[in-house]
């Protein structure tokens, strides 16, 4: 009997193949577009973890601070919650990053000892939001001499900044690209309820038919449903399939570009396993848009009766 | 097997039947026959449970299907063959395909398919027309899948509104003289038509309507006038 029913579901398709294009580029545009926001989504995240990870408060030791008390520093600072890692910076690791950092100007790092350079204890919080109370709290420490906040990016304020405004980035990039993808849905949408109204319409004769020689509902609706269901996963394969070659393609740039910054993963089968979750809860969507449509398009047409 | 008890049915204040009552036992070949507008569709209607009847009460096998649930209604037309004028053919499909739907409907699986749509293609004459579409066939051919669906499906009843209207008189008499062979075979038919040739061709019992009343009734040859009172 299913055999039947899709039978019937691919005929339609067949007889009517402007319409099933008409739906197949919609949900494709649709899918696709999906499937790049969840991808862009996804990369934001991972710059502005990436910022927001660095390390980013560096807590300078006093010169008489033993290797013991070191630790014991260390210690305290790793069980606290709020931290994500502690790195040791002894006086000659300072030197070795002073000298690259002034490697352009070689007189500058001859002029220097490691005895001028402080150890220092670089640590990385979970959230920047944490960072003035931890930064208070390891001044306290009679082992700290200063606490500075770091570091590539400048100042305190440099740092919050940036992150701020790639906050906003990531803001806007969500709350626009999900207003874009909600239209496109929306107009997907609509888009198979006509296409299905349609078909509906010009079935009508056999629906007649059929419910005369005692079909069920189930049994008139079923290829209907399989029909829109046709329609969304061709549709959401096709938008992810695009989205997933363009990816692919342009990953090893990207990388490139980005250097350290973990924009895309560098591993594929990670890389592919991401598309394979979108894919999922892109068929749930699909699914969720087949039903309620054709669902709807029944009811829509029954009421004109 | 059907019996309708006192059954009235109004469009608005037109009464299409009015206190209709009557017995149809298993294996009878009844003709429901009038003039346009006499209640003879109406009247199927209320056997396929199209339409429910207003008062009066219709047993199909001791059920009253007048008051049976809408969801029970499929089940209730799977039992049953039906033939109409207008053939209502899936022009879409072929010819075994037509047919292979109603098996489809009452739920038959596709193994089970062939040898009863053969059967009935072979019994109805259209074994060498099987994937031909509609629009290929002549209206005696079309009319004949339409027996053929109502057929494949093992039906308790045949119901037949004016199978032979849009036919001429030799394909209309062809047809006939399937459904009587049907008959013979113990299948129970009730047939509306205004075909006086085919009513007394066929001398088989004869309900007439007029105005959505009985004002005859007679069985086959034995003439059992029951003209009513205010007739006389």
């Amino acid at each position: 009997m299913a055999n039947i029913q899709f039978k019937t579901a691919w005929d339609h398709i067949r007889r009517a193949p402007f319409q099933a294009l008409a739906a197949l580029f919609v949900l494709g545009t649709t899918f696709f577009v999906i499937s790049i926001l969840s991808i862009l989504t996804y990369s934001s995240g991972k710059i502005i973890k990436y910022f927001e990870t660095r390390p980013q408060i560096i807590a300078f030791l006093k010169d008489e601070v033993t290797e013991s008390q070191v630790s014991e520093l260390r210690q305290g600072i790793e069980n606290d919650s709020r931290v994500k890692e502690v790195k040791y910076i002894s006086k000659e690791e300072a030197l070795e990053i002073y000298k690259k950092a002034t490697a352009s100007n070689p007189v500058l790092s001859e002029l220097v000892s490691p005895s001028i350079f402080p150890a220092s204890l670089e640590l990385s919080v979970t959230d920047l939001s944490y960072a003035q109370v931890v930064i208070d709290e390891i001044k306290g420490s009679q082992y700290v001499d200063q606490v500075g906040f770091t570091a590539s990016l400048g100042s305190e304020d440099n740092l919050g900044e940036v992150i701020s405004r790639l906050r906003n980035i990531t803001w806007y990039l969500r709350i626009g690209g999900g207003a874009f993808a909600i239209l496109l849905t929306s107009t997907s949408f609509l888009v198979l309820i006509i296409i299905i109204g349609m078909r509906l319409t010009t079935r009508r004769g056999e629906i007649e038919i059929l419910s005369l020689i005692g079909a069920t509902p189930g049994f008139i609706r079923n290829p209907i449903i399989l029909e829109a269901l046709i329609y969304v996963f061709a549709g959401v394969f096709a938008g992810w399939f695009l989205a997933l070659i363009l990816v692919l393609y342009s990953t090893p740039s990207l990388i490139n570009y980005f250097g350290e910054i973990p924009i895309l993963p560098k591993n594929t089968m990670e890389l592919i396993s991401i598309f394979a979750l979108i894919f999922c809860i892109e068929a749930l969507i699909g699914v969720f848009l087949a039903f309620t449509g054709s669902i709807l398009a029944v009811s829509r047409v029954k009421k004109k009766k | 097997m059907l019996v309708f008890k006192n059954v009235t049915k109004k469009f608005g204040s037109i009464a299409a039947l009015e206190d209709i009552s009557f017995e149809v036992d298993k294996g009878d070949f009844v003709f429901i026959t009038g003039p346009s507008g006499a209640g003879k569709t109406t009247l199927l209607k209320l056997i396929l449970r199209e339409i429910s009847p207003d008062s009066g009460e219709i047993f199909l096998d001791d059920e009253d299907i007048g008051k049976l649930p809408l969801k029970k209604i499929p089940k209730l037309r799977q039992n049953m063959g039906v033939i109409f004028q207008d053939f209502k053919i899936i022009p879409e499909k072929t010819v075994a395909e037509n047919v292979e739907v109603a098996l489809a409907v009452i739920g038959l699986t596709n193994k089970e398919w062939k040898a009863r749509v053969e059967h009935v293609l072979k019994l109805v004459g259209l074994s060498e027309r099987s994937n031909l579409f509609p629009v290929q066939l002549s209206g005696g051919e079309i009319q004949r899948v339409s027996l053929a669906r109502a057929l494949v499906v093992n039906p308790k009843i045949i119901l037949a509104d004016e199978p032979t209207g849009n036919l001429d008189w030799s394909t209309a008499d062809k047809i006939m003289d399937l459904l009587e062979k049907i008959n013979e075979e113990g299948k129970t038919i009730i047939m509306a038509t205004h075909h006086k040739l085919i009513i007394e061709k066929m001398k088989k019992r004869v309900i007439e309507l007029e105005d959505g009343r009985i004002v005859n009734e007679n069985s086959g040859n034995k003439s059992k006038s029951k003209k009513k009172e205010s007739e006389e």
